[in-house]
């Protein structure tokens, strides 16, 4: 091979290079080995969520032309064919297997006549060559799907106005937790709360659960704090509910828990920072979330133990974006968004989790 | 020796970890140890040891059931080439009024430049300063012959660009200071010779330009050489001394004119001996086990160069004087490339119903211009049209840490899909490159409008050396790297359609940094995806181990240039002074820090 032209110049001095001296070891790879970009294709990815039988990880995708927003694609992690879940058209998040049949639970405004014109005005936008910096709108169109692994139709589960997502399935597939926006468009607000709407809809998130056979009744809300509740997930033996509380500038957000019934909330981290996107271990005695503790724009990864008693531990050392950490079914492997493959955007990485080391660490942490 | 070879690949199969259960792996070592022996000493192009490398790899393919290209007697595809170039008694005679003349011989003195045209030549003599020529489209205006007239007379020019200008200059005037380019200003104004002079205020002050190889194979139109400062001395007695002209000119002001020496007169004669060396690609095939017809582009090619340094010292040679003279056995470079690609081609030739021919290209003369696979793309076997797709292979053999680099995933929008597919079951911590503007053969294919790809483990300190050596490769990775080839170049039999050609803009930062004299011990890791320049090396001695940097240490800031990637760095070089320390800030783990880095001077 010859390098750059540059690059032959920097080297082309004739003299011995010292012996290469051990590259500085991320402290990174004591928790996760073999580290390596999942998907490739696409402006970004992300939320990787794995099957039971860990063989399939369904995510969401920017990657087909004409649409400019995420859909919803499942891989399979043998064959590494992916296929679309999601209609194709409008904004698409959050999505989940269903734990026995495989259904994957999503939530989409592809039902909303103007996600045509959407799609097109950010394209437009975009061709204008106009940057901003990403944010979601916490569109009041968005509903809650399932698609039926066998027959392939989509199936709504939510009725209610307001941002319906951040939907995931219990362990047993009884229950589905998520995140919505409903109390905010079911009432009258006053006008200090129809001036918050207008500037951040996401103050009126709280978490809800329903059956998972749903037809849009028996919603039950478990949270009344103001500040966006959000990002539910069932632990692994599916008695509790961890998720992610803001404050209600919207700034900082901390790891909480609580029981099915709302009942018994725990808060596990107080950074000061904004601490989101907690998945508990299938083991069950940790937490994995991410946290901006260290600079505004640079998420990193951390572990915590179950009941917050002890001082997190931080896991990535990357500049950027590392968060949503997803473990495998079976604790070995963890799938994570980063934007560690170059640009801002995101992109799903894979990596063997070494538990072990996990729970070492996490036993030698002070306690908080 | 077959019974060997298939024992060999059983263990590797029981030892390594096997990704593909369905496949056997590929066994590349076997390949690579015999290409990066000793008897094979480093395959230089037009070589003994090229044409025997070339016929073992010919062997292999014939093995494996290849075929000549069709209407072909062989595998082979000859091809003509310059190998190097001498001085073939340049002579230099100043004559200055009405003293005696001072004549000057090859050697010390006199030395041709490597693309002169050869010959004898006399005329009145004009000092045209740095002979920089700025295109007018660059909207910076410098032009030495501005106030000149230089038809049918001999220009003398500085070597190098302005000492003393701005760092804004200095970047500028750097990109059109080649001497190349220096002699087609000179002879588009209708000069009859140019002389180069290295300036008292320069590096190397004094010296004459040592020859570097040029594999161009005629003269560029001009009578071009460079001399010693006592040739200058003799041009400069009468008038203004040379030193205080250099020292004008060094300011960079557009604005300093040259100036005619008057009464002084140059005889010159210029030669250069061109070797003309004969190069051999191996070209077979694979014939498509299903009917082509209708197939759009019913061609797949794959390919590595085979070639590398040889024995003797070589200009791309980054051995130390201990290693003088030892063969260069090329081992990552690229053998393990050569050795990937006959696996490849191994491991397709068992498979079914393939609906395209599979083309195997091994490249000679790669590593003095790639100009074996020029040679292919200029007079094409099969026409470059009728190749759905090329996928190269350089230096594959030293992976790291699981990293693998593909470049030029933008000649085509199905590489991000067919990478992704491929990389699930191949877990490579992969590395996507848009950009085929790449010092490896597949710039050509690129040229060629045809997608291609380039896959590569990055470099290492045993580049260019004679210790990239067979026992340093990753050979159960290098396999995987066949694997994961393979499975793509299946794909690639099967798609229809063919995959789509997209141009990629050149990026302007990439552009030839002839002017760069600066030599700053850095090694980039080119494989790096960090924001800044990560070291992937320091050279031993040199400016970056002097100033404390070391392997792993990330380059954010130098001269206050903020580095995001190594062409913000090759881009800061342009404006650094050799022996003049600047601030380095880089990141070592998670620390910031700060150094003082004094550039030297490269020869």
């Amino acid at each position: 091979m010859r390098f750059l032209v540059a690059g032959a110049c920097l080297l082309s001095l004739a003299g011995a290079l010292t012996s290469a001296q051990a590259p500085a070891s991320s402290p990174e790879r004591d928790f996760l080995t073999r580290p390596r970009r999942l998907t490739v294709e696409g402006r970004r990815a992300g939320e990787g969520y794995w099957s039971k039988d860990g063989k399939k990880l369904v995510f969401q995708s920017e990657r087909e032309p004409g649409n400019p927003f995420y859909q919803i694609y499942t891989m399979d992690m043998g064959a590494g064919d992916v296929a679309r879940v999601s209609p194709g058209m409008g904004k698409t998040t959050c999505s989940f297997f269903h734990p026995e049949t495989g259904d994957v639970l999503f939530a989409s405004t592809h039902h909303d006549p103007t996600s045509k014109q959407q799609q097109d005005d950010e394209l437009k936008f975009r061709a204008s060559g106009q940057e901003r910096r990403y944010s979601w709108d916490y569109d009041p169109e968005m509903e809650l799907y399932v698609q039926n692994a066998k027959t392939k139709t989509y199936r709504r589960l939510t009725n209610a106005r307001g941002y319906d997502a951040e939907a995931s399935y219990s362990p047993d597939g009884q229950w589905i937790a998520f995140s919505s926006t409903r109390q905010a468009y079911d009432r009258q607000l006053s006008a200090a709360e129809r001036k918050q709407l207008d500037t951040d809809p996401s103050f009126f998130a709280e978490i809800y659960i329903m059956r998972a056979d749903a037809d849009g009744s028996g919603v039950k809300r478990l949270t009344t704090v103001n500040g966006y509740d959000g990002g539910p997930f069932f632990s692994p033996d599916g008695k509790r509910i961890i998720w992610r509380r803001f404050d209600e500038a919207g700034l900082i957000a901390d790891i909480w828990t609580m029981n099915l019934d709302g009942t018994d909330q725990r808060q596990l981290t107080n950074f000061g920072a904004m601490s989101w996107a907690p998945y508990i271990h299938p083991a069950g005695q940790y937490v994995i979330f991410a946290s901006n503790k260290l600079g505004f724009e640079n998420f990193e990864l951390f572990l915590v133990d179950i009941d917050g008693r002890k001082q997190p531990v931080r896991v990535t050392y990357s500049d950027g974006f590392d968060g949503l950490p997803v473990p495998s079914p079976d604790g070995t492997q963890l799938a994570w968004t980063s934007s560690r493959g170059g640009g801002r955007e995101g992109q799903i990485f894979l990596a063997q989790w070494n538990h072990e080391k996990a729970l070492a660490a996490l036993r030698a942490a002070p306690a908080r | 020796m077959r019974r060997a070879a298939l024992l060999l690949l059983v263990s590797l199969v029981v030892a390594g970890p096997s990704v593909h259960t369905q496949a056997p792996a590929p066994a590349t070592r076997p390949f690579v140890e015999v290409l990066a022996s000793e008897k094979l000493g480093g395959r230089e192009a037009g070589s003994a040891d090229e044409r025997a490398a070339g016929d073992y790899v010919a062997a292999q393919l014939a093995r494996l059931g290849a075929r000549p290209l069709p209407g072909r007697g062989d595998m082979f595809q000859s091809f003509s080439f310059t190998a190097g170039s001498r001085d073939a008694g340049s002579r230099v005679a100043v004559t200055a009024g009405s003293a005696a003349p001072k004549a000057f011989t090859a050697g010390t003195d006199v030395q041709a430049l490597s693309f002169s045209d050869d010959a004898d030549i006399s005329g009145p003599v004009v000092f045209a300063g740095y002979g920089i020529v700025v295109p007018e489209s660059q909207g910076f205006g410098y032009d030495s012959y501005a106030t000149l007239d230089v038809k049918d007379k001999v220009v003398v020019v500085l070597r190098y660009f302005p000492e003393d200008a701005d760092q804004q200059t200095r970047a500028i005037l750097s990109r059109y200071a080649d001497l190349r380019y220096k002699a087609m200003a000179a002879r588009q104004r209708g000069a009859k010779g140019l002389v180069v002079v290295t300036g008292p205020r320069s590096p190397n002050a004094g010296l004459t330009v040592p020859m570097t190889l040029d594999t161009a194979l005629a003269g560029s139109g001009i009578a071009a050489v460079s001399v010693s400062g006592a040739v200058a001395s003799a041009l400069f007695a009468a008038g203004k001394p040379l030193a205080d002209a250099q020292k004008d000119l060094d300011t960079g002001n557009p604005h300093v004119a040259g100036f005619e020496l008057p009464g002084v007169t140059v005889t010159l004669k210029a030669a250069v001996t061109r070797e003309r060396r004969t190069g051999r690609n191996v070209v077979a095939y694979l014939p498509a086990t299903a009917p082509v017809a209708g197939v759009d582009k019913p061609w797949v090619a794959i390919g590595a160069h085979y070639d590398h340094l040889g024995r003797t010292a070589h200009s791309g040679s980054l051995a130390s004087r201990d290693d003088a003279g030892r063969a260069h056995l090329g081992a990552d470079d690229n053998a393990s490339g050569t050795a990937a690609v006959l696996a490849i081609a191994g491991t397709l030739a068992r498979q079914p119903m393939r609906r395209r021919h599979l083309l195997v290209g091994l490249w000679s003369a790669e590593e003095i211009g790639l100009l074996g696979s020029a040679a292919f793309v200029a007079t094409p076997p099969v026409p470059a049209d009728q190749l759905a797709a090329y996928l190269n292979f350089d230096m594959v053999g030293r992976m790291q840490e699981n990293k693998l680099v593909v470049q030029a995933t933008g000649t085509s929008p199905v590489w991000a899909s067919i990478l992704e597919r491929a990389n699930v079951a191949a877990g490579f911590d992969l590395t996507v490159q848009p950009d085929p503007y790449q010092p490896t053969d597949v710039s050509n294919f690129n040229q060629a409008s045809v997608p291609s790809l380039s896959f590569t483990t990055g470099g290492h300190t045993d580049y260019h050396k004679p210790s990239d050596t067979a026992d340093k490769i990753a050979y159960e990775d290098l396999d995987r790297v066949a694997s994961f080839a393979s499975a793509i170049t299946r794909r690639l039999m099967d798609l229809d359609p063919a995959p789509q050609f997209v141009k990629v803009e050149q990026s302007t930062q990439t552009a030839s940094r002839t002017g760069v004299r600066i030599f700053t011990g850095t090694v980039p890791d080119y494989a790096a995806t960090v924001k800044g320049l990560l070291l992937g090396g320091v050279v031993g001695g040199g400016p970056a181990e002097q100033a404390g940097l070391q392997k792993g240490d990330v380059i954010v800031e130098i001269a206050g240039q903020a580095i995001t990637n190594i062409y913000d760095y090759t881009y800061a070089l342009d404006l650094l002074k050799i022996g003049q320390g600047v601030k380095v800030v880089y990141m070592r783990g998670a620390e910031r820090r700060e150094t003082t880095l004094t550039p030297a001077a490269r020869r």
